[in-house]
């Protein structure tokens, strides 16, 4: 049996001694589509912010292996070098750094940590242009400070692009489709689409099922109080969106 | 200091203009001396240390080699406080000479300037400097003339065992209508640790009509002293542009004193400064606004690390009757350890009515979320840090004109 992609036991973490994730258990394996459904204040988020290490988040007990390794043990910078990819809900407005700029660091930040060599501006300007032309994002758009002033749309698209260009083993995907009209919507989903060559996976975090019928997941759980309280297939969402969470939460 | 005073012997004496200017700054430095932590326009700084007598005046300027231009630029060379010909190429179309050719100028061009000193009992350092006048450039721009490439004043320092002291004073004249980017730059080789002291004084005059893009990048050793002080006349119509950005020394002060003296005067003086270790880096400002209609605008932007402190010192005065007058005044620092320090002195002293005025002050730190955002992208914590500090001093340095200039800027500031 080969290793799973990322193995999740008994997941314990809290915020400002407050508990969030409360046991939760997860297995994803290469090529897999996961989503997690979940009523506000499930923990969803957290759950994002822990596999990505963000500061503030503590993990009391359980652990996290990702490719077999202990995943708690690395650096924000190492999961991201190693292929974790979260496509935050509210990326950051960083003034100052122009988008390209940002991806060029970025790009060959995780470059370097694969042994392949940097690219030089024209290479990355090639694959900028390439991967922005699918997603609408024109030159003028990379020209400009990271995010500021981007409408909801753009900012996803964004994050979308990143993906796109950095080629994740794992993207988590949060709430990917706050803020976005059904044309996003279908830019966005087409973008992570095109990730999945069946060893990629990924990680559909939402709220809704909408953006299930763009990205189609091959497992669906409910994620209610900290932990999962039921798992299926796309199916589930359909019956989630037709009882709404208040049946499942009960049965927790 | 006065040991240093009783030992140099400057040529020149016996020229009255010279000699009474000299003994004018030797009076001024006597009565005054070097301020402390008492002097309220010093409080900050505290430079009384400067007080050594082991300051020992540069005999000759003997480059090993000159390093190239570092953007398109004419160029006048100073070695360890001496001008060098050897790395100096000086434009045909305006007057740009080393100041000492000017002493026995017959149309006392030089002189006419240089003696315009009615603020030297309050400005001790500026006083040092004028009684070791000897040292530094003239440039006058005749009207209408629109030089085509800089003039970069690169003062470099090659550091021994001793410790040199160095007084430049440059006179800088802007006729009717015309234009021109002065780029001062201070920079170092050799002996890092050397307590070598740079003392230098501007005076500009910008007529009317004139522009003044004044540039100056600090970048001294660690253990050094940078004590500069521009006062500068601008008349009507005439625009003061400067921005002056300072990485390194121990001691460094950047001051400006900007006489907006006839109605459509403006002047922008802007500031960025990085400061780490234990360097304490002040820019001071004083903007007078001395006829109606004149416009003074500041940008000073800060980032402090270590236990070094960043200092900003800025008064905007309107004068009487100056109506419709506008002044804006924004400091901006980022600290980026428990040990860092900023102090801020904004200074209004408004006389007249119908004008808008207005100052700022911000102090913070690195956003947390921005760090995190890069580094859940692959960059690394000081790669990260490293460019959100320089995104940080983007906003003041998009400010200068020239786009080589302003590469020039980014470059010395990444640390390349």
């Amino acid at each position: 049996m080969t290793t799973p992609l990322l193995e999740i036991e008994d997941l314990h973490a809290r915020v400002c001694d407050k508990e969030i994730i409360k046991g939760f258990n997860l297995t994803i394996n290469e090529g897999e589509v996961h989503a997690i459904m979940g009523p506000n204040g499930a923990g969803k988020s957290t759950l994002s912010n822990v596999l990505t290490g963000k500061p503030g988040y503590e993990v009391t007990s359980g652990s996290v292996r990702y490719k077999g390794r202990d995943l708690l043990k690395l650096s924000v910078e190492e999961r991201a070098r190693e292929g974790i990819f979260l496509c935050m809900q509210y990326p950051v407005e960083i003034p100052g750094v122009p988008t390209s700029t940002f991806l060029k660091h970025a790009v060959n930040a995780v470059r370097k940590h694969q042994n392949l060599p940097e690219l030089d501006t024209m290479e990355f300007i090639k694959l900028l242009r390439e991967e922005g032309k699918k997603l609408g994002i024109g030159n003028e758009m990379i020209k400009r400070p990271l995010n500021v002033g981007f409408s909801g749309g753009e900012k996803k698209r964004l994050e979308t692009l990143q993906m796109s260009i950095l080629k994740p083993q794992l993207s988590i995907l949060d709430e990917a489709d706050s803020g976005l009209d059904i044309d996003a919507l279908k830019v966005v989903a087409e973008g992570v689409n095109a990730l999945r060559d069946g060893r990629r996976s990924l990680l559909v975090i939402t709220h809704y099922q909408r953006l299930l019928n763009y990205i189609v997941p091959d497992f669906v759980h409910v994620f209610a109080d900290g932990h999962i309280v039921r798992s299926g297939d796309k199916n589930l969402a359909l019956e989630l969106e037709e009882k709404g969470y208040a049946g499942f939460v009960k049965e927790s | 200091m006065s040991a240093l005073l009783q030992n140099i012997s400057l040529i020149g004496d016996e020229i009255p203009w010279l000699g009474k200017l000299r003994q004018k700054g030797r009076e001024a430095f006597a009565a005054a001396g070097i301020p402390g932590a008492k002097t309220e326009a010093w409080k900050y700084l505290k430079p009384r240390e400067l007080d050594a007598d082991d300051y020992v005046f540069s005999v000759s300027a003997t480059p090993k080699s000159v390093d190239a231009l570092p953007f398109d630029s004419y160029r006048l060379r100073f070695e360890n406080g001496r001008f060098c010909p050897e790395g100096s190429n000086l434009p045909l179309q305006a007057e740009v000479v080393p100041l000492v050719e000017t002493f026995m100028d017959k149309e006392g061009r030089a002189p006419f300037y240089a003696e315009q000193t009615d603020w030297i009992e309050k400005y001790p350092f500026a006083a040092l400097n004028m009684a070791c006048l000897n040292e530094g450039i003239f440039i006058r721009i005749p009207g209408g003339c629109r030089l085509d490439k800089p003039i970069l004043l690169d003062c470099h320092i090659c550091c021994g065992g001793e410790n040199l002291f160095s007084a430049l004073h440059n006179v800088v004249v802007l006729e009717g209508g015309a234009e021109a980017e002065f780029v001062e730059y201070y920079h170092y080789t050799g002996e890092v640790k050397s307590r070598y002291f740079n003392n230098i004084v501007n005076q500009i005059f910008i007529a009317e009509n004139a522009v003044l893009h004044h540039i100056k990048v600090q970048d001294e050793a660690f253990k050094a002293a940078h004590i500069a002080f521009s006062p500068v006349c601008v008349g009507a119509g005439g625009r003061y542009e400067s921005f002056c950005l300072q990485l390194g020394a121990d001691i460094a002060r950047n001051e400006t004193k900007v006489m907006l003296n006839r109605a459509g005067a403006e002047c922008e003086v802007n500031a960025a400064y990085k400061v780490d270790g234990w360097a304490r880096a002040d820019t001071t400002t004083d903007i007078e606004h001395l006829a109606p209609c004149t416009i003074s605008r500041q940008l000073v932007k800060g980032v402090i690390g270590g236990q070094s402190k960043g200092i900003f010192q800025g008064k905007i005065h309107i004068a009487k009757d100056c109506i419709q007058t506008e002044g804006s005044q924004l400091h901006k620092a980022l600290l980026l350890s428990d040990g860092a320090e900023v102090d801020v002195k904004p200074e209004l002293e408004i006389f007249a009515d119908d004008v808008k005025c207005s100052h700022g002050a911000a102090a913070g730190e690195l956003d947390q979320e921005q760090l995190f955002y890069m580094r859940s992208r692959g960059i690394g914590q000081e790669e990260a840090r490293q460019i959100l500090i320089e995104a940080y001093l983007d906003e003041v340095i998009s400010k200068v004109g020239n786009e080589q200039i302003r590469a020039w800027i980014k470059l010395l500031l990444h640390g390349e």
